[in-house]
């Protein structure tokens, strides 16, 4: 490519060629220049707030805050649950007696029975006098709670949460003679 | 403003400064004019309606994202389901291709909604207030004097507004309409999340369509470009018919071509292009040169189809192919992926279920019998209440605790319940699979999925 | 002055070695990508054999296609077009066939060593340390051709496409050798000389950048030659070319962090890796206009020339990349994106496309050129381009949504926020099953394309027969390169505009009060002064550049110090910084013996490649996965292994999680414990024994990098230490009916995996002196 005869329009070239390559000297659209711009300008108030201004939370006080409103949300929907007097009284509420029960027949009764009587083979008698992972109901909560890996119980505290465990909790301490 | 000359060596809309040059395309008039108003007024309604027609109780097109329920022409899709977007994408893909080398960019000129909100929403009002192109560019030249203000304000005006509706139907495919007017008339704070959406939105089609306009197609959309590489010799394109009309010259000319060098192809083109330098990359196949020049051929009584949709074979007088090997292969993909999308959607279930293994250990075994538990998962995409009968099919397996019962699962609604299997450990020898199957009490819902059942393994000793 | 003309003959051997080396390692690299795509459906497709894993063949799919692949292609390009852009032959024949024929040799030795399982446990960094060595000496010897070919040169100034070959080649011999920094245990072994936060935060500066100098400057410069070539059009702007080089060169570097976002990296380092990646975007697209509005002239080219078809299409898929790139650095995108295919899908946009595409399109112009005749079929290649097209369409498009489906069921939580929706990862696995097979399909369908032009050009090679070029000379311009002009390389306004810039926002970026306010006006006050100066005297600036283009030296030394500021800023303070002050108030605890042998397994077999051992500042990963990780719990891992896809899930606590047996059974077949999952079986872990033997002179490396081993620990007391602790470990298996013995690697495996997570709090011991004096 040499220099043709060039049109007075056309975009003048540079007056080198490598190998042939010739260039020309055109702007770029400017809106591009800007975008380069504009990203420089967000990049230094990004900065600013996050680093100088002490306006933000870092990443790990963000998260812990998260967790926070999760343990809040938890704790509101749930009681001291190692005190064990609590649970007796829920037990004498029907209204947690009965969510409990649902809860109950839906994840607990295919192991434990439907009269927590237990089966054989699978889950423990729950109305019976013996716990052999504790009968306190704080204890009972934390079984249900972490579960028992070695006998096939899984932990179901991930699962379905304090609150439903507290229910059924209760539920279970209602039927005990 | 300068009358623009294009050159192929540069963008007509980049100054030698790098600024803007603004294009004020010239009226046009003409057959395919007319019918590209009435194709985009038809995906315009489409686009506007779409939200408010009903289809068994849904909006046609309503994707739920907070129940992570899909509402599509009447069927229900859940999270899993999701995969079908595939075929979508793909499909869109390969219909791109497909149209693509039989017609070339029909879709920037006629379809895409850049352009068909750019041509017949914004640049219409534009012409409203502010006149022809002659006009507008007049305006451009003027000084900041109260009718320049009065137009530029009330057009920017006008065009904030339409922004505005168009980012709240986006919205709407998301956010039902009660619900969405519903949010409009509370403070924004209430929902944060969907009121910057609408605000950002907004914004940035404010600035593409008043501002940024034909740059988009010539930097940053791929597809066009992607497009231009699918073209090939047999493909329907815009082009201008140098045999016939070069040299250019005056009617009057008995030397000349057809070609009166009117330039009005040029004026009309919304990207800022001379179709006479041949196919470039920003023209979107609009056919507003097509009608520009036939308009002119008929006035100086020469035959139209200067300038006209044909390829670029036919416009140098080959005959056009229309069936290529290639065409053959996208519609066979374009076929395969729809039946295969098809066939899916049909098998798809208007409920889903899953069973996975119990968190923990993987099995029990206690004296003389092996367990495993399972979590099974029932999720219901329908209006009403289903209750499912669930149920394992092996000859092995005898006892189940769990699902004695049947049970329902509420509207739109998913329930998860545990399944416990146990065998004698004298039947187990090795790890088997079985099928777990739900089925409504209608008997119209079938579901089914493979597990497997584990036991413990007697490595052969090492 | 005579006016003689001398003939030059390029070396175009070189080239051609170069060109099929690339052809072939290129379908090498391809075979293996759709293998382990495939293995990922099918876990039958590891054979049960070692060396055919997913864990161990993903870093062959990636060296090969990256350093086998890119670099041959590469290597040939800036063979080809920098002697037509000097006039001049390469240098020296000797140092081009060493070149080849070692890099040739160092394919292989990887070829052979990663699957044998010899691997440094670092992504884009597997070969072990002699292969390293052999890499950087051999890229000295590229560059001591290069350069001198440069000295040699005909031409007075140099073309913008040896601008980014200089780039390449400094930066990436800066890179690697960093990066590659290793302490030798062993002919076959070494620890990484960085551990924990420090690995991980270099081995991204490497991992990114090898993206950024490997596979994309040498490629632009590829374009600024090839693209005007094809298409007989001038490139379309030259102080684009300035601009963009300079701003690519200078930021790419600073992005490496965004692949550690949201980790326990230092905040201030996320910020910057995001923040540059933003500032890329537009320096990126610069490259892109200036190649599509070079093409443009030429549009019509596209429907009858594959060479075209290939430029345009790489081009674009080098800008949507580009574009992508950066909306991945935003922090909370890469929150759902992170670990997930979306990353996949990402990088395979750019390698299938801006890659795969260039070399084809380079090759297809290539070969006709090189060996005197036509293209053997135009046809085929259309038809390549067209299955490529519809290959990388059906694998992007089947990793988006695998990736975003994928995260959005991993972070979903149930209404209240308090569970997770998917507690089951295995759940979130079988979403995707149906995309990753669809991945399969569109890796396979470009393989085809490709293997079309592996025939097509070995048809052409065959037509024809090697020619050279030449070109033709002044006697006398020979030494026009070699006049000496006084100029002011370094002490010239722009230069000293640039480090005052970047010296006083350095300082008010990381400034205290005083100074953060005083370095604030003085990068404003050099900002204005450099606007104000250009008005002035532009024209000047301008001069110097166009002479600084005749002094490659000068602009050589220019691009390392651009290039290496990033880095040095980044990296300088993390590694020097006394480590106790950067552990987040935990410190790990330093591995046994045995759990040390394991690790060394862990990172043998690949494990990093599929599950992460980092859980990230985010709800979703501390409901599912446990406690955020802190920097000092990774503090003694060299390799670093924190990952960057999770195939599975995190690994970061798993200690103590899960019993013996329940690992024993699922590393000799996956399956047995977790139905549907798509791991390999590992049941040569039950057969080889590990290496007992190297354990002391490991430790020893390990107290070297400065881990708190004791002084007095013996060879005897290391190995009686390991088989204390193994025969405990296979008694209890063996009780539980999990058959092995302690000599097992499986043992040592499982030693590791069940120390995973382990740390001392120091916060306890420095909060409360008081209490712990009493």
């Amino acid at each position: 490519m040499s220099k043709q005869n060039q049109k007075p329009d056309e975009p003048k070239l540079r007056p080198h060629a490598y190998d042939g390559i010739t260039e020309y000297d055109q702007r770029l659209p400017n809106w591009w220049l800007y975008t380069l711009y504009g990203t420089i300008i967000f990049s230094v108030i990004y900065w600013f707030f996050y680093h100088q201004s002490n306006a933000s939370m870092s990443d790990v006080e963000k998260l812990e805050v998260a967790m926070m409103e999760i343990q809040a949300t938890k704790l509101a929907n749930s009681i001291d649950v190692s005190n064990d007097d609590l649970f007796y009284e829920m037990a004498e509420n029907a209204t947690f007696v009965s969510s409990g029960e649902s809860i109950y027949n839906q994840y607990c009764m295919v192991c434990h029975g439907p009269n927590l009587e237990g089966i054989t083979g699978l889950g423990l008698n729950l109305v019976d006098a013996e716990w052999v992972h504790g009968g306190e109901p704080s204890k009972i909560y934390q079984t249900i709670y972490d579960g028992v890996l070695d006998k096939g119980m899984q932990a179901w505290g991930p699962i379905i949460g304090q609150k439903s465990i507290t229910e059924v909790t209760a539920f279970i301490l209602s039927k005990k003679e | 403003m300068a009358k623009i000359t294009p050159i192929r060596e540069s963008v007509t809309t980049i100054a030698d400064d790098g600024g803007r040059i603004f294009l004020h395309p010239a009226d046009v008039r003409g057959v395919f004019t007319n019918w590209r108003r009435i194709v985009g007024g038809l995906l315009i309604s489409i686009y506007v309606l779409l939200p408010w027609i009903p289809i068994n109780g849904h909006p046609a097109l309503f994707f739920d994202t907070v129940d992570r329920r899909f509402h599509i022409f009447g069927l229900t899709f859940a999270a899993q389901d999701f995969w079908l977007a595939f075929f979508f994408i793909t499909g869109l893909g390969f219909s791109l291709f497909f149209i693509t080398s039989l017609l070339g960019r029909i879709w920037c000129g006629w379809t895409c909604p850049q352009t068909v909100f750019l041509e017949h929403v914004y640049r219409r009002i534009e012409r409203a207030i502010e006149g022809n192109s002659a006009a507008q560019r007049k305006l451009d030249g003027q000084p900041w004097n109260s009718e320049k203000i009065m137009k530029r304000g009330g057009k920017q005006v006008i065009f904030l507004l339409i922004s505005t509706i168009i980012a709240h139907i986006f919205l709407s495919y998301f956010v039902s309409i009660p619900e969405l007017y519903k949010w409009m008339t509370m403070s924004p704070t209430e929902h944060w999340s969907a009121f910057l959406f609408v605000f950002i939105a907004t914004g940035v089609l404010h600035f593409n369509f008043t501002w940024f306009r034909e740059q988009l197609c010539l930097v940053i959309c791929p597809y066009g470009r992607f497009q231009s590489a699918l073209i090939d010799d047999d493909t329907m394109i815009i082009g201008y018919d140098e045999k016939r009309g070069e040299p250019r010259g005056p009617v009057k000319d008995p030397n000349a071509g057809d070609c009166i060098a009117c330039n009005r192809c040029v004026q009309v083109c919304p990207t800022g292009i001379d179709i006479r330098q041949g196919l470039q990359i920003e023209c979107i196949g609009c056919a507003n040169c097509v009608d520009a020049c036939d308009e002119m051929m008929e006035k100086v009584g020469r035959p139209k189809g200067l300038v006209r949709y044909d390829s670029l074979n036919g416009l140098s007088g080959i005959k056009r192919r229309i069936f290529r090997p290639r065409i053959a292969l996208y519609l066979v993909m374009l076929l395969i992926g729809c039946s295969v999308m098809a066939f899916s959607a049909t098998k798809l279930k208007q409920a889903h279920m899953s069973v996975v293994r119990m968190a923990g250990v993987p099995y029990i075994v206690q004296e003389d019998t092996v367990r495993n538990a399972f979590m099974v998962r029932l999720i219901n995409k329908q209006d009403l209440p289903v209750s499912f009968t669930v149920m394992v099919d092996s000859p092995i397996i005898h006892d189940k605790q769990g699902f004695e019962a049947p049970v329902t699962v509420p509207p739109l609604g998913e329930v998860v319940q545990p399944m416990v299997i146990t065998i004698d450990r004298a039947e187990f020898t090795e790890k088997f699979s079985f099928d777990v199957k739900a089925v409504d009490s209608s008997g119209e819902i079938e579901l089914m999925r493979n597990a497997e059942f584990l036991g413990p393994i007697l490595l052969p000793s090492s | 002055m005579s006016t003689q003309k001398i003939t030059i003959e390029y070396d175009d051997t070189t080239v051609r070695y170069f060109m099929i080396a690339s052809v072939i390692w290129g379908a090498v690299g391809l075979l293996v990508g759709v293998l382990i795509a495939s293995q990922l459906n099918f876990w039958q497709m590891n054979f049960n054999m070692s060396w055919l894993t997913f864990g161990r063949l993903r870093p062959l799919h990636t060296n090969a296609t990256i350093f086998a692949f890119v670099g041959n292609m590469m290597f040939a390009g800036v063979y080809y077009s920098t002697q037509r852009l000097c006039k001049a032959r390469t240098a020296s024949d000797l140092l081009s066939k060493i070149h080849f024929w070692g890099w040739q040799l160092i394919i292989v030795a990887a070829a052979i060593t990663l699957p044998l399982g010899y691997s440094r446990g670092k992504e884009y960094a597997e070969l072990i340390w002699p292969i390293n060595i052999a890499v950087a000496g051999i890229w000295v010897i590229f560059g001591i051709n290069f350069f001198w070919t440069l000295a040699k040169r005909n031409e007075k100034s140099l073309y913008v496409a040896i601008w980014f070959y200089i780039a390449t080649i400094v930066t990436v011999a800066m890179l690697y050798i960093v990066n590659h920094l290793s302490l030798p245990t062993g002919p076959l072994h070494s620890y990484p000389l960085f551990g924990g936060v420090q690995d991980a935060l270099v081995q991204w500066w490497y991992g990114h950048n090898a993206v950024a100098f490997f596979l994309t400057t040498p490629i632009l410069g590829i374009m600024y030659y090839f693209i005007p070539k094809a298409v007989e059009r001038p490139v379309y702007s030259y102080r684009l070319s300035v601009i963009h080089f300079w701003s690519l060169v200078f930021i790419y570097i600073w992005a490496g962090p965004h692949h550690l976002l949201n980790t326990s990296l230092p905040s201030w380092l996320q910020s910057l890796g995001m923040i540059f990646s933003l500032m890329l975007w537009a320096p990126s697209w610069g490259g892109m206009l200036n190649g599509l509005l070079t093409l443009r002239g030429a549009w019509h080219l596209l429907r009858t020339d594959p060479v075209v078809k290939f430029l345009a299409a790489g081009v674009t898929f080098y800008g949507m990349s580009t574009f992508e790139g950066p909306l991945l650095s935003i922090k909370s995108v890469n929150a759902l994106s992170h670990y997930t295919d979306w990353t996949i899908g990402h990088v395979h946009g750019g390698t299938l496309g801006w890659n795969g595409f260039m070399a084809a399109g380079m090759f297809y112009w290539l070969a006709p050129r090189l060996f005197k005749t036509k293209l053997h079929s135009v046809a085929m290649a259309n038809m390549h381009f067209w299955l490529g097209m519809i290959g990388i369409l059906l694998y992007v498009a089947s990793m988006w949504v695998s990736g975003i489906m994928q995260g959005l069921m991993l972070n979903g939580t149930n209404e209240d926020g308090t569970l997770l929706a998917y507690p089951n990862f295995l759940e979130t696995l079988q979403a995707i099953r149906p995309m990753m097979l669809t991945r399969v399909v569109g890796g396979t369908l470009y393989f085809v394309g490709y293997l079309l032009m592996v025939y097509n050009l070995f048809k052409t090679f065959a037509s024809g027969s090697p020619v050279n070029g030449t070109v033709e000379v002044e006697a006398d311009e020979k030494t026009i390169a070699k006049i000496e002009q006084k100029f002011p390389g370094f002490i010239n306004a722009p230069v000293l505009y640039s480090c005052g810039l970047i010296l006083f926002s350095c300082i008010w970026m990381f400034g205290d009060g005083i100074w953060m306010i005083l370095g604030l006006i003085l990068t404003i006050a050099v900002c204005v002064a450099a606007i104000m100066h250009f008005e002035i005297a532009g024209s000047k600036w301008s001069q110097w550049y166009d002479q600084l283009l005749e002094h490659s030296y000068v602009f050589t030394i220019l691009v390392f110090i651009a290039a290496a500021i990033g880095g040095a800023v980044q990296i300088i303070p993390t590694v020097t910084i006394n480590r106790a002050d950067n552990i987040e108030g935990r410190i790990q605890v330093p591995y046994t013996p045995l759990e040390l042998a394991g690790r060394d397994i862990y990172v043998s077999e690949g494990c990093y490649n599929c599950h992460s051992q980092m859980i990230r500042t985010m709800v979703s990963d501390v409901m599912r996965y446990g406690d955020y990780s802190r920097l000092g719990e990774s503090i003694y891992d060299h390799p670093y292994q924190w990952g960057s896809k999770r195939t599975g899930p995190d690994l970061a606590r798993e200690g103590g999680r899960r019993s013996d047996d329940w690992h024993y059974f699922h590393m000799i077949n996956p399956r047995d414990i977790s139905p549907q999952s798509n791991m390999p079986a590992y049941p040569w872990l039950n057969t080889a024994d590990y290496d007992l033997k190297a354990l002391p002179a490991k430790i020893d490396a390990m107290r070297r990098l400065g881990v708190p081993y004791p002084m007095d620990l013996s060879e005897e007391d290391i190995h009686e230490q390991a088989r204390a602790q193994a025969i405990e470990i296979a008694n209890g298996l063996n009780e539980r009916g999990a058959v092995t013995d302690e000599n097992k690697q499986i043992i040592a495996l499982i030693a590791y995996m069940q120390k995973l997570g382990k740390y001392t709090d120091t916060t306890q011991v420095t909060m409360n002196p008081t209490e712990n004096q009493e």
